[in-house]
């Protein structure tokens, strides 16, 4: 069961890649890149109960605040309208 | 049980989600998509870890990435959207 999750996951997070690579905006690469971001830590947390490892959910926290950090700093400057888009 | 009935409706919660981002025609349309379904079902997924295997020394941290998850997502979904409003995105003369 968390075996089939995991390659739902997964091939979820691959199309979320080609809208990432893809998006016709900047706003549509950036919510791709938030999305994805989220399946990974999510696939870290299915990984990390199957594996019974609790090191990959530290990585996961830590991987979690930093992925909102760069969303929020990238939204800020394409508020501002300073970045070339 | 109760867990794998969590993770499946949660898988189909994501899947959905996706299917939206890839077929929806505005970028607040596919912002929307995004961001409600991912949080549901990322979050239904997480519940499902926590309740599979009874209770273990892994739910603590599974619990504070689940309140990660449903504190950080929607800030960053309303950042992108009102940075998309603001530089003007979606509101030009129809």
């Amino acid at each position: 069961m968390l075996a089939a999750s995991e390659v739902l996951l997964a091939a979820t997070l691959a199309v979320v890649l080609f809208r990432l690579l893809a998006g016709p905006t900047t706003w549509d690469r950036l919510m791709a890149y938030n999305s994805a971001s989220n399946r990974g830590i999510v696939i870290m947390a299915v990984l990390a109960a199957s594996l019974e490892e609790p090191l990959l959910l530290d990585v996961a926290i830590v991987y979690g605040m930093l992925s909102f950090l760069g969303v929020v700093v990238l939204s800020r400057f394409l508020e501002r309208g300073e970045v070339h888009r | 049980m109760s867990s794998e009935i969590l993770i499946g409706i949660g898988c189909a919660f994501v899947i959905i989600g996706t299917v939206g981002m890839m077929r929806f025609r505005d970028l607040y349309s596919r912002l929307q998509a995004s961001g409600v379904a991912d949080n549901a079902g990322l979050g239904l997924v997480l519940i499902g870890l926590i309740v599979h295997g009874g209770w273990s020394s892994l739910d603590w941290g599974l619990l504070a990435l689940l309140a990660l998850l449903l504190l950080t997502n929607p800030i960053a979904t309303h950042s992108i959207a009102k940075s998309a409003f603001t530089q003007g995105h979606g509101r030009e003369a129809k």
